[in-house]
Parts: structure tokens; C-alpha cells; sequence
């Protein structure tokens, strides 16, 4: 039959990737909105819209030979015709069985892009050919849906034609941005085009409710014509059938505009590597001409300066908007988390309502994909752990149902991810337990919130006597952190019993370059994030006391534990008069940074160490300065980590 | 020089059909994601050829169709129409609403490639000539 030559399907698996993946975020935003609806009268608008994802899926499926894929959504794509005809209602087993083959579908597309075997889907078509049997739809006859009939009998009519003209098309005014400026003003009930006798096309919008006639009329340069009209346009009979009264679509919401381009992110990350490139050259310039200023008339040495000046000023614009280029709203881990919280609280006899925040956060595309898994698992632990059956709840004076809260926040540099629920708490109790007959040692007056994290971060830990469905899915509460603290993060909880866990993972924005201070430690110089440093300050050795082999010092009124850099990577330095400080992490967990001295601060290009074999503790990369010497990066979030320990004992001692 | 409205809701199907008839000489594109779109688009460019989808948002293709056949000046605009497998009845009904030639997806680049070819230069021929709808060989 057809002759599509395999490297003709190959050039498009991206695309027909990310497509599909467009179209199940749809299925499952609207299938979340279709769940109310259950034997019910189904939302027009999202049966429409659930309707046309699964035709669109079945279309492309079909062509890059993807069988399995074009039946899972040729079946859903029929069912979902029927219940857009009237000729079915979903039922609560009908929209399990949809959910569950929109889970498949997604396996099936996932399973080709890795190359996997495709899983079976023969029970999932069956089932949904089962419950869609009697009444098969003649899907594509369905006239067009270009009326809200609803409305089409209200008094208060405009007759409003645009005729698109080549010059209006290059200024950007298309019937689509017209279709938009108008549902701006009133309701659009219709659209129709037609021939004018001069032989132009035009588009005659039928409006109601028009609150801004000015406006209507202030469009003329626009080829906007608006009158009133009085008689309501007569319904449209595509071949002679009755319209049914079903597939009205509310024209007030315009296509999404197709301004977008999509860029294969290593397209992104050898332009982020370039723009790194040029950040390391004019370090370089900028040695250079401290070193040659002596040698240059001062008023040209000046002028040299401001030019690098603006050239620096320059190129942080440039890298800042590369970086926006690779920035994605949080939205994508968000969006699918409903789901796992329907079926996770389903299975569980759960009642759980989820609440989403800062949905257009934007974050870099790597992290996102990074932190979806981690994000998964905190969510799932919530569900599971965290909140309490409802008569649980209702015993402990709550509603029955109980809440998690996913939300994130930009705050300078980073960007905040909380997941949050008002359930039972951490039991601190048992994890003391368990970690004591683990042999760990805890001390007498509890345990603060950091060491609780430790714990249950640890691997293998946990306080459950077997391993659940969730805890069985290879990704623990040590890979969480794992993650969050690879990409450069830090991980912290806040438990109350009784009142619920929140989760915050501070991540950076962006990976590949930085600002950093330079510090120094005897002859070695290194580079810190400044994303994790909180103050940095002078001190005087004399005024940090000794306490049981730890050193502390008082800063705010507040005893800190300090660490010297030099003696934690057994470096020799004399000893100093004056030393900096760097105040690391804050409250309990904060830990004073003693250098013998930080020398500046520039944009450095991270390279991230990734070979195990030379992995580092306290160290997470290297960076380039700009008289071509390499120095180290200190992993702040690592080295606070180690260090806390002793920190806390300190604290005790106090 | 020719052009060829591409009309189709998904982004990948157009470029499917735009690198299938990339080897055609002289040969623009012009493409809509709505029915909408390409009604606008016949107003705006001058347009040779129409491939087109069936089931699109706002504006059926059939609509589109009806509406091309129903004027003088768009009427013998040769419009081939792409339906989905599976979509049993649409071969017909796209023929009754006066399609040119309908292929199913999936299509063959090769065989879209001939059949828009073969139009195309049968317009230019007989330019007055009206195009029977005419079912193509699968």
C-alpha cells in the first residue's frame, strides 16, 4: 500500500514527539475536567477538545507507523464521538477505562522513543470497543462547530466582517488576532466567510454583547466593519441534517497563537557554551589590560576600560537571555501530578485534594526534566505518608478530605519548589526508633528537622516494616536528594505532627554559568557559588572559641559552627590577624566559612565534574578564571552537609 | 511559480506534506492550522493547489471545501484531501463535496507527490476546464 521510506518517518519521530506530548497534556488536563462530569452531562467544549487530541494523535500515529498508538486513539477518539453526539454518557467504569488507556498510550509513545518493546494494548482496545459497541460514529461527517447556539437568540446583535488583505496579513492583522480583539469586547456566536461581490473574502462575525461599540468601530484601518444587526442569522444545515444541539463551542477562546518555535536543546546548550566561551575571553581581556595599564596613558587606559566595561555589561544581557531561551514554565512537572494524586488516593482510600501555585515559574529545561521524578516521588510520599485516611482525619477534628500543595516561587537566583500537606507529620518518634536500632546514634533531646531529613534520606531507610506499591519504585527519598543536590540545589523539610510536611527544594535557575566569589586558602584559590552564600563578613581568629575540638563562632547572636577551607582540604596557611567569613546556609543549619581571604567576585562557566573516579567531596566543579588558570568549585550544599553534623554536636555541647 | 496551501491542524503533518512535495520545482507553501486559516489564506496569496485535512478545529475541511467549490473564483482550485484511517465514510463525503482526490493517512509521500504533480499540471493545461472529482487509486 504505501511506501514511506524509514529515514522519511525517522526525520520526524521529534517532531511526532513532542506533538503527541502537546496532545496528552491536553487529554489530561481535559480528562481532569471531564472526571466531574462523570454520568453527567459532559462539558461541550472539553469532550470537543478531548475529541480532536485523539483524532490528531490517531493521524500522526498512523503516519510515523506507530500502530499501536493509532488504535488506543482511534478507539478513545470513537468513544469520545459518541459522548459528543448524545449517543453515550460517560460512565464512572467508561472514564476509568479512558484514563487507563490514555496511561497506555503514553506507555506505548515512551516505549518507542527508548526504543523499547511496545507493551501490549489488546485488553485496553477491547475494553473500550466493549463499552462504545451499538453505536458506532461516523466521526469526520459531523458538520463543522462554528456556532454558539446557546446564545443565538439574544436581542442585542452585531454584524462585524473583517476581509483580510495581504497588507493587513504583513501588520499582523489576521482573523485570528480579529477573533481575539473581538472576544475582547463581546461574545462571538458565529463565524462565517463569504465571497463580496467585488470578489474579495470576508469573514462575518455574528457578536453579542458588545460592551465597547467604540472600539468596534474605531477598527476600520483594521478592514473591521461593524453595523447592528436584527435578525439572528439563520442556522446552518450542513447536509440537510438537523444541527445537533451538542458540539457548541464557545468561539471566546481563540486558537493558541503558533508563535512559537521549538529548538532542540543541544542546539541550546552549544550556544549556552559559546556565550560560556566568550564569558572566560573577556576575563582574559580584562588580565591583560590590568596588566598593561602601567604601559597606557591613563586616558586611553580609561577609555580601554569602559569599553570592556560595556562589553562585559553586554554579554551578561546575552547570557541572561540565552538562559531565558532555556527557561520552561514549572507547569510541566505540575500538569500530570493530578493524575498520579487521583489514582494514588483512589488506591489508597484516600481523599486528597491538590493544589497547584506558581504554575508559570520558569525554570531551565534540564532541571525540569531532572526534577520530575524527585517531585513525583515527594507527591506520591504525601499521598501515601503524609495525609491520613478520612476518618483518621475526621477523629483528629479535620475535614474528611486533605490537601497538597505543590507550588513554586522565583526568589533571586533560585527557584523555590515546595511540596506541602496538612496530614499526620513525620512520626519522629519512629524514625528514632528505627534509626537507634539501627545503630545510629541520637541524641537524648530529639531530633531537629535536618537530621530527620538525613535519615530518611538515607538509602535503604525506612520505617515501613515492608516495602508498599509506592516505596517500590526505585526511587527513594536518598535519590531525591541525591538530585536536588546534583544539580545544585539543597533539599529541607518541616514536619509538625498533626499538621502535615512541607518539602522545599531550592534549586538554581540555570546551571552552566554562575556569579561566584574567589576565595583563597594558602596558595589555593577556589570558586563559590554566591547563590549559598548569605553574608560574608571580616573576622578576627582571636574571637573564635574553641569548644571540645569545635571551632564556634558568635555572629547575630547566634553561634555558628566555623570550618577553615584550608584545614578541611589539609592545605598549609600561616596564621593571619584578619581572616573572611562566609555565613553558609541559614538558621540551625548555617555554618561559618573561614578563608584567608576572597579576593572578588566574577561570572564563572561551570563544569560540572562527572566522572565518578574523580569525584570530590566538597567539590562539584571546575571553572576556567581568566588567566587561564583552572580552580576548583566548592559544593557549598555538600560541605555543610558533612560539616552539620559536627555542628550539631557542637551545638549540644553549648 | 506555483503555491501550495497546506491545510492541517498538526504541525507534523504539514511538514510531512510540505518535505513530500518538497522535490516539486518552483513551488511555494503556504500553510494554516484552522479551517479559518486557510479560508484567509485563499484571500491573501494566490493559490494553485490545496492539500487538506478533514477534521479541524473552528471550521470543518469540509466547509473549506464547500466553500472553494461555491465560488466562481476558487472553483477549480484542485483540493486533495487527506482523511484518516479508520474515518470510514470521509473518503466519500469529501468526494460528494467535490474533493479532487482524497489519499488516507498514513500517505505515501510519493504517491501525494504524484497526485498534487498531476493536477497541478493538468490546471495549468486546461486552465477552463472543470475538475472532476475523482477518486485516487490506493
Amino acid at each position: 500500500m504505501t511506501d514511506r521510506p524509514a529515514d522519511f518517518i525517522a526525520s520526524f519521530m521529534d517532531d511526532y514527539f513532542a506533538e503527541s506530548d502537546e496532545h496528552l497534556t491536553a487529554v489530561r488536563r481535559n480528562l481532569l475536567l471531564l472526571e466531574g462530569a462523570v454520568d453527567g452531562e459532559a462539558p461541550a467544549p472539553v469532550v470537543e477538545e478531548l475529541f480532536r487530541s485523539f483524532h490528531s494523535l490517531k493521524g500522526i500515529s498512523a503516519m510515523v507507523e506507530l500502530k499501536e498508538a493509532e488504535r488506543l486513539a482511534h478507539e478513545m477518539e470513537t468513544c469520545l464521538g459518541l459522548v459528543r453526539e448524545h449517543r453515550a454518557v460517560l460512565s464512572a467504569p467508561g472514564f476509568e477505562a479512558l484514563v487507563d488507556a490514555v496511561t497506555a498510550l503514553e506507555q506505548v509513545i515512551v516505549a518507542r522513543r527508548a526504543g523499547q518493546p511496545i507493551p501490549a494494548i489488546d485488553d485496553h482496545v477491547a475494553r473500550l470497543a466493549a463499552m462504545c459497541r451499538g453505536a458506532r460514529s461516523h466521526s469526520e461527517s459531523t458538520p463543522s462547530l462554528l456556532r454558539d447556539a446557546a446564545a443565538a437568540n439574544t436581542a442585542d446583535l452585531w454584524k462585524v466582517t473583517f476581509t483580510p488583505s495581504p497588507d493587513l496579513v504583513a501588520r499582523g492583522v489576521t482573523v485570528d488576532s480579529v477573533r481575539a480583539r473581538l472576544s475582547s469586547v463581546g461574545r462571538i456566536l458565529d463565524v462565517t466567510p463569504r465571497v463580496t461581490g467585488d470578489g474579495r473574502i470576508s469573514f462575518d462575525f455574528q457578536m453579542t454583547g458588545v460592551d465597547d461599540a467604540a472600539a468596534l468601530e474605531s477598527w476600520s484601518d483594521d478592514g473591521i466593519a461593524a453595523e447592528r444587526a436584527t435578525v439572528v442569522p439563520p442556522k446552518r444545515d450542513a447536509e440537510g441534517e438537523p444541527q445537533p444541539p451538542l458540539g457548541v463551542r464557545a468561539f471566546d477562546a481563540p486558537a493558541a497563537p503558533a508563535n512559537f518555535v521549538r529548538v532542540d536543546l543541544v542546539r541550546l546548550d552549544d550556544l549556552m557554551r559559546l556565550v560560556g566561551d566568550l564569558v572566560v575571553s573577556r576575563a582574559r581581556l580584562e588580565d591583560a589590560l590590568h596588566r598593561a595599564e602601567r604601559f597606557v596613558p591613563s586616558p586611553e587606559w580609561r577609555a580601554l576600560q569602559e569599553e570592556t566595561d560595556s562589553i562585559e555589561r553586554q554579554l551578561r544581557d546575552l547570557r541572561e537571555g540565552v538562559m531565558r531561551v532555556r527557561l520552561v514554565p514549572v507547569a510541566e512537572i505540575f500538569r500530570r501530578m493530578p493524575f498520579v494524586v487521583r489514582d494514588l488516593a483512589r488506591d489508597n482510600g484516600k481523599r486528597v485534594q491538590l493544589e497547584l501555585a506558581g504554575q508559570g515559574t520558569e525554570i531551565d529545561k534540564f532541571l525540569i526534566e531532572r526534577m520530575m521524578d524527585p517531585v513525583l516521588h515527594l507527591v506520591r510520599n504525601a499521598v501515601s505518608h503524609g495525609i491520613e485516611l478520612p476518618d483518621e482525619r475526621v477523629a483528629a477534628g479535620k475535614r474528611p478530605e486533605g490537601t497538597i500543595r505543590l507550588a513554586a516561587t522565583t526568589v533571586g537566583e533560585t527557584v523555590v519548589l515546595e511540596v506541602s500537606d496538612d496530614g499526620r507529620g513525620i512520626d519522629i518518634e519512629a524514625i528514632a526508633t528505627r534509626a537507634r536500632a539501627s545503630g545510629i546514634a541520637i541524641p537524648d533531646n530529639g531530633l531537629d528537622p535536618q537530621t530527620v531529613l538525613d535519615l530518611i534520606c538515607s538509602p535503604g531507610f525506612s520505617t515501613k516494616a515492608h516495602a508498599d506499591r509506592e516505596s517500590g519504585r526505585g526511587v527513594g527519598m536518598d535519590v531525591v536528594r541525591e538530585t536536588v543536590q546534583e544539580v545544585g540545589g539543597t533539599l529541607s523539610v518541616d514536619t509538625r505532627p498533626g499538621l502535615g510536611t512541607t518539602f522545599h527544594a531550592v534549586l538554581p535557575l540555570t546551571l552552566a554559568i554562575t556569579d561566584a566569589l574567589i576565595v583563597h586558602a594558602g596558595d589555593r584559590t577556589f570558586a563559590v557559588p554566591q547563590a549559598a552564600v548569605h553574608e560574608v563578613g571580616e573576622v578576627d581568629p582571636q574571637s573564635i572559641r574553641t569548644i571540645e575540638n569545635n571551632e564556634l563562632f558568635t555572629h547575630r547572636g547566634q553561634t555558628l559552627p566555623v570550618v577553615r577551607l584550608a584545614r578541611l582540604f589539609g592545605i598549609e596557611s600561616a596564621a593571619r590577624s584578619r581572616m573572611h567569613m562566609m555565613v553558609i546556609g541559614t538558621g540551625l543549619a548555617g555554618v561559618g566559612l573561614l578563608v584567608d581571604r576572597i579576593s572578588g567576585q566574577r561570572e564563572i562557566v561551570v563544569k560540572m565534574l562527572r566522572d565518578p573516579l574523580v569525584t570530590v567531596a566538597g567539590i562539584s566543579g571546575a571553572t576556567e578564571l581568566g588567566d587561564g588558570r583552572l580552580i576548583l568549585i566548592l559544593d557549598v550544599a555538600g560541605l555543610t552537609r558533612r560539616l552539620r553534623g559536627r555542628g550539631s554536636l557542637a551545638r549540644a555541647a553549648v | 511559480m506555483q503555491t501550495i496551501l497546506i491545510v492541517d491542524d498538526s504541525a507534523t503533518i504539514r511538514r510531512m506534506v510540505r518535505a513530500s512535495l518538497g522535490a516539486l520545482p518552483r513551488t511555494m507553501f503556504v500553510e494554516a492550522a484552522s479551517g479559518l486559516q486557510a479560508i484567509e489564506a485563499l484571500a491573501v496569496s494566490s493559490v494553485d493547489t490545496i492539500v487538506l485535512d478533514l477534521n479541524m478545529p473552528d471550521m470543518h475541511g469540509l466547509d473549506v471545501l464547500r466553500f472553494v467549490r461555491s465560488h466562481d473564483r476558487y472553483r477549480d482550485i484542485p483540493v486533495v484531501v487527506l482523511t484518516t484511517r479508520g474515518d470510514a465514510d470521509s473518503g466519500e463525503a469529501a468526494a460528494a463535496a467535490g474533493a479532487s482526490a482524497y489519499l488516507t493517512k498514513p500517505f505515501s509521500p510519493a504517491e501525494l507527490a504524484s497526485t498534487v504533480t498531476e493536477f497541478l499540471a493538468a490546471a495549468r493545461t486546461a486552465a477552463a476546464a472543470s475538475v472532476n472529482p475523482r477518486e485516487s487509486s490506493r
